[in-house]
């Protein structure tokens, strides 16, 4: 287990604030957070590059703080791979074995289960300069799993991946933290990909530790203006809560609570609900316009007008045109409140 | 094998681009070092048996004036190389550069390692301190050992002990050709570090590598054509050093022979003068022909080195 308790520290322009963190054994958790978040200087404080200001890392109850880099056994994979260009592909991932002084036939076993787990075979003999991204990243994990660390720090490991590449390495990567039963933390900037591989997520902005989470509660529950947009909840806005009631811009809401005063309403848009036609029954039925209709590959977005801006996301093929008159249903318990 | 793999795919991705850009490059490389080669040893070559141009040094001594003083020409017959004087002074200067390049090497490399990824205090001042000194004229270097050993508590320390540093071969010669070769060897190191992803050592200190075996397994392997040619280019830079030694050691020609030491005369290099010093001094006591023989040895021995220099910071690895 890592425990992250009151962090501070400043790298360069970088500057970590408060930082406390708990990350379970076993536990697949994503850094998330837009560039200059300060996800890479965390990363970095942990695997013991550069030491914190203040604060301590305990990993099992340890401090880990006064540890070389190399007495932590924590696998790092940066965001460039870094694998050593003097060594071939089996001479990297042998790297560490060979630090650890292990006996070679054991180096050779160890490298061959590696090799033949992440199916390089092929590449075995190859140096790194000549290795397409997919690859070298597969080295760069092999490199840092053959060291069986208990945790495994990867930096933006797909970023440099192309689109459907991506999605097949985050199933390869969520399938070797299972087999490995180390404990994941992965950076990234982008939460369709955290999705793709987290149990849990920590959402970090400007140096703080914004919220922690399952994908499903932070989309579901943001509790600041920033995750709701970075989980883009488009639909935000301003309210005043009466009771059980929004008033967002003069248009009346039922919600899931009771508040009172100046509020946050968020609505993500694929939880509004388009009906073609007459109001059907229920609740938060309002009457819009459709002000612009915009196809996506998985779903088409609509702009409308019900006395509010709205996006929406509308699937499947009956999709109205602009101009036309809609009906729009929302949940109470679809509102998100902050 | 490799090489040739990565080669082929930068050929296939920008075809004709980076062969054309090479071809010429090595072209001009070539024609250029092999005119330069061919005309100096032409020069040398016809004009062998008389020493060396003797037309255009007898215009040189008339132009320049050079030579009023013929009571101390060094008059001897046939080729400079029947001279003791010139392979003292070669073997001088071999000694003193190959020994400068060793102290350079063993201070420099560890400095420039150093500077290329620690902040400590007064790294800036170091920085500075040997980046101006590439650019002062070596005279006020010179002038500058001179004040520095000459005066002071260095002074002090050295009439305490009986001993000093100016106007000796050792370490007098080596300290003056040191400063610069050590600042020129300590750009190309510190360049060359510089160059090498500082991630490949916190990527082998996480697989469990000592800081030391990181820096001897992954950097010094990825730096080692980078630093061989700094080490080519600091000793380029002790032999081509004048006004530094000049200007703190002068010359030991015309020294009684008692002057020097019992290891300095076992050594072949009493009463001998570093080469650069060496032109200047034959140019000045108006044996402009011998100076310029002993010029264009330095030609050929610079132009080699740095011939092997690029050769050697040729290769490696590119990202």
């Amino acid at each position: 287990m890592i425990e992250i308790r009151n962090l501070n520290g400043r790298l360069g322009d970088f500057l970590l604030r408060d930082i406390d963190l708990t990350v379970g054994d076993g536990e697949y958790l994503v850094l998330l957070g837009p560039t200059g978040a300060g996800k890479t200087v965390l990363i970095e404080y942990i695997v013991g590059i550069c030491r914190q200001d203040s604060g301590e890392i305990r990993i099992d109850g340890q401090d880990i703080t006064p540890l070389y880099t190399e007495e932590r056994n924590i696998g790092y994979v940066p965001q460039d791979y870094a694998l050593f260009p003097n060594l071939n592909v089996e001479k990297n991932i042998a790297y560490g074995l060979e630090a650890k002084r292990l006996p070679r036939p054991e180096i050779n076993i160890i490298v061959e289960r590696f090799i033949a787990r992440l199916g390089i075979d092929y590449i075995r003999k190859r140096m790194p300069l000549n290795l397409s991204g997919g690859e070298k990243q597969r080295v760069a994990l092999g490199r840092a799993l053959a060291m069986r660390p208990t945790i495994v720090l990867l930096d933006e490991p797909l970023s440099a991946l192309d689109e459907n590449l991506r999605s097949v390495m985050a199933r390869e990567l969520r399938k070797l933290q299972q087999d490995s039963g180390a404990t994941f933390i992965h950076v990234c900037h982008n939460f369709e990909e955290a999705s793709d591989v987290a149990d849990r997520i920590a959402l970090m902005n400007k140096g703080r530790l914004i919220q922690t989470g399952t994908l499903a509660e932070l989309l579901r529950k943001p509790t600041s203006e920033f995750a709701a947009r970075f989980f883009k909840v488009t639909n935000l806005f301003p309210a005043e809560g009466r009771g059980s009631r929004l008033a967002i811009n003069g248009v009346e809401l039922v919600c899931s609570r009771n508040v009172h005063g100046a509020v946050l309403a968020g609505i993500r848009p694929e939880h509004i609900c388009i009906a073609n036609g007459a109001a059907t029954e229920g609740v938060n039925l309002l009457q819009a316009r459709v002000i612009a209709v915009r196809r996506k590959v998985s779903m088409t977005e609509l702009e409308l007008d019900a006395g509010i801006p709205l996006v929406a996301h509308c699937m499947g093929d009956l999709v109205p045109q602009p101009g036309q008159q809609v009906v729009v249903s929302i949940k109470p318990e679809d509102i998100i409140l902050i | 094998m490799s090489g040739k793999v990565f080669a082929g795919r930068r050929l296939q991705s920008s075809p004709g681009k980076h062969r054309s850009d090479r071809v010429i490059y090595r072209t001009f490389f070539y024609s250029f070092a092999g005119f330069l080669f061919l005309y100096s040893a032409w020069l040398f070559c016809s004009n062998v048996d008389q020493l060396f141009v003797t037309e255009a040094a007898v215009k040189t001594r008339a132009l320049t004036g050079w030579g009023e003083d013929q009571g101390i020409m060094n008059m001897f017959a046939g080729g400079f190389w029947k001279d003791p004087y010139f392979w003292k002074s070669l073997n001088l200067t071999l000694i003193i550069t190959v020994i400068t390049t060793v102290i350079s090497t063993a201070l420099g490399i560890p400095t420039a390692y150093a500077l290329s990824r620690y902040n400590f205090p007064g790294k800036t001042v170091i920085e500075v301190l040997f980046s101006s000194m590439i650019v002062i004229p070596a005279s006020s270097v010179g002038l500058c050992l001179i004040v520095m050993f000459n005066y002071g508590p260095f002074w002090d320390l050295q009439q305490y002990f009986g001993f000093r540093f100016a106007h000796s071969i050792f370490p007098g010669m080596i300290i003056a050709s040191f400063v610069l070769s050590f600042a020129l060897g300590l750009s190309a190191w510190k360049a060359t570090f510089e160059s090498i992803n500082p991630r490949f050592e916190h990527v082998a200190r996480s697989l469990g590598s000592s800081g030391w075996r990181a820096f001897r397994t992954v950097t010094l392997p990825l730096a080692k054509s980078g630093l061989a040619a700094g080490v080519i280019l600091a000793w380029t830079r002790a032999m081509a050093e004048f006004g530094a030694v000049l200007f703190f050691c002068g010359t030991f020609r015309e020294l009684p022979a008692a002057r020097f030491s019992p290891m300095e005369h076992a050594l072949g290099i009493d009463r001998a003068d570093f080469l650069s010093v060496a032109v200047w001094a034959q140019v000045e006591y108006g044996n402009v022909e011998y100076g310029f023989a002993l010029a264009f040895v330095l030609v050929l021995i610079g132009g080699a080195a740095v011939f092997l220099m690029h050769r050697i910071g040729a290769k490696g690895y590119i990202w």
